[in-house]
């Protein structure tokens, strides 16, 4: 067996690369959705002097290549204010803070998308308001939210194949490693694709099922 | 008593109401007529605290709801019924009943529903508890959004124009509901355009030209030809409603 044969060992390889992806892309889709969900909350109550710095950095980050960023945040970052950090750490911070980004816009238009007159009812009939924001805005504002997040997130995934860029042994990696090994261009990237593919429609299909079942339990056909 | 003291909104520059002075009493139907863009709907929102005052003083059972503590004592108090319903459209009804009570005034939750479902069958609507709003008609949304404001047990109920939005047929429906309550000594707040029933069920009417509110009387008198019917604006508003 030559040096540049493919081996069983690979699919372990391959596997330790979909970990990493798998691992960062929940990482920071959790604490992307969280800072989103945020600053959309921060955005609906007005809080003096939040707004415009919200909408200026969030429009950057939707607007400007996810690759600079990363390069901004892992060589830019560490130069100016002269600290040190790993490309994971990197590559966690920027992912989280793009999707934020696009988590903020589409939480934003769920609580817009909501009939101001219910939220009068809501305060006439004594509710204060984080019990508006749990039970009458969150609910609908979700229902609303979930189809473009899904959206939003099977697009991120692809986005976390840029990390590998900075260093970080993530799927794409991987193949690069492969591909150098074994010089078979094709087969080795016909094989990562095909996994971005799985992974892709997997996510799409759950998020699916969570649309489909939170349609269900709220059954207006509002939206 | 929600007392009202020289009241004063304006949005921008335009004052919407000019020193408006009301006193409600418990047991009493006051209902509040006047042309489209008089201040009625400004005035119930806010006795309900939806619209902070420009001016005056405005206190339900001697809490002003200019206050914060004291917004809260008066929407305790008083319960709306809304023109557009204002129903949670991710609730059932019997949901859109509870939430309240069970938030707001922390009762339990089987004795929230138990509540709330024989206020249902009251206005007929008891096989109707697990409907979403979407699945009601109008008339059927309005009654639900009177059992929501009723299950709060308030002392006051505000109605603004809560007939207005549905047709002739689900307006007797509602219109049925209301006499009932009157006449069970419910005091109420009433904004409508329905003369002849604000005349059956109140007992005084009170009047806004311009956010000014020009007269005010026990249902006789305003209706009488020495009384409101003196007042030539108050003749040409009724006998345009009589018209349309
Ligand atoms: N939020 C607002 N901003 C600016 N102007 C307002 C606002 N709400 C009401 N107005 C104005 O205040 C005036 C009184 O409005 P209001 O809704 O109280 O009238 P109304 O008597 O209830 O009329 P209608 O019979 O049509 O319901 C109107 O001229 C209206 O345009
Ligand atoms: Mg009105």
């Amino acid at each position: 067996m030559r040096y540049a044969d493919f081996t069983p060992y690979d699919i372990i390889l391959l596997l330790q690369g979909l970990g990493v992806t798998l691992a960062l892309f929940i990482g920071t889709t959790l604490i992307g959705l969280a800072i989103g969900l945020l600053l959309a909350v921060v955005h609906h109550y007005r809080i003096p002097g939040c707004r415009p710095v919200i909408v200026v950095v969030t429009e950057a980050l939707k607007n400007s290549p996810v690759l600079v960023q990363l390069f901004l945040v892992f060589f830019g970052i560490p130069a100016f204010l002269h600290i040190r950090m790993t490309p994971v750490e990197a590559a966690t911070l920027t992912i989280s803070l793009n999707t934020a980004a696009f988590a903020f816009v589409i939480f934003r238009s769920g609580i817009e998308s909501i009939d101001r007159d219910q939220i009068e009812a809501a305060k006439v009939f004594g509710l204060n308001r984080s019990q508006i924001l749990r039970l009458v805005i969150a609910p609908q504002a979700t229902a609303f939210a979930v189809g473009p997040l899904v959206g939003i997130l099977v697009n991120q995934l692809q986005v976390t194949s840029l990390i590998s860029v900075i260093g970080v042994f993530d799927l794409t990696k991987i193949g690069n490693i492969l591909n150098l090994r074994t010089l078979q261009p094709f087969i080795v990237w016909a094989v990562i694709g095909l996994i971005y593919y799985i992974a892709a429609k997997t996510l799409a299909h759950v998020g699916g099922r969570i649309e489909a079942a939170l349609r269900k339990s709220v059954k207006w056909g509002g939206i | 008593m929600i007392v009202a003291e020289n009241v004063e909104k304006r949005f921008g520059e335009t004052l919407v109401l000019k020193r408006v002075n009301l006193r409600v009493e418990p047991g009493e139907v006051v209902t509040i007529l006047g042309a489209s863009g008089s201040g009625k709907s400004t005035l119930i929102r806010c006795i309900n605290g939806l619209e902070t005052l420009s001016g005056g003083k405005i206190t339900v059972d001697g809490h002003d709801v200019s206050t914060k503590a004291g917004l809260v004592a008066a929407r305790r108090a008083s319960a709306t019924v809304f023109q557009l319903f204002n129903l949670y459209p991710h609730m059932t009804a019997l949901r859109n009943i509870t939430l309240a009570p069970i938030e707001v005034l922390k009762l339990p939750k089987a004795e929230a529903e138990a509540r709330a479902r024989a206020l249902l069958d009251k206005v007929g609507l008891a096989a109707h508890a697990d409907a979403y709003p979407q699945q009601l008609s109008g008339g059927q949304r309005q009654r639900v959004g009177i059992c929501r404001a009723l299950a709060m047990q308030p002392r006051y109920l505000l109605l603004d124009e809560v007939t207005s939005a549905l047709d002739p047929e689900m307006t007797g429906d509602v219109l049925r509901i209301l006499a009932e309550l009157a006449a069970d000594g419910t005091t109420m707040v009433f904004v409508t355009h329905e003369i002849e029933f604000a005349r059956h069920i109140s007992s005084r009417i009170v009047f806004l030209e311009q956010g000014e509110l020009i007269v005010d009387l026990p249902t006789a008198q305003f209706f009488a030809e020495d009384g409101g019917l003196a007042v030539p604006r108050i003749r040409q508003f009724l006998s345009k409603m009589k018209k349309d």
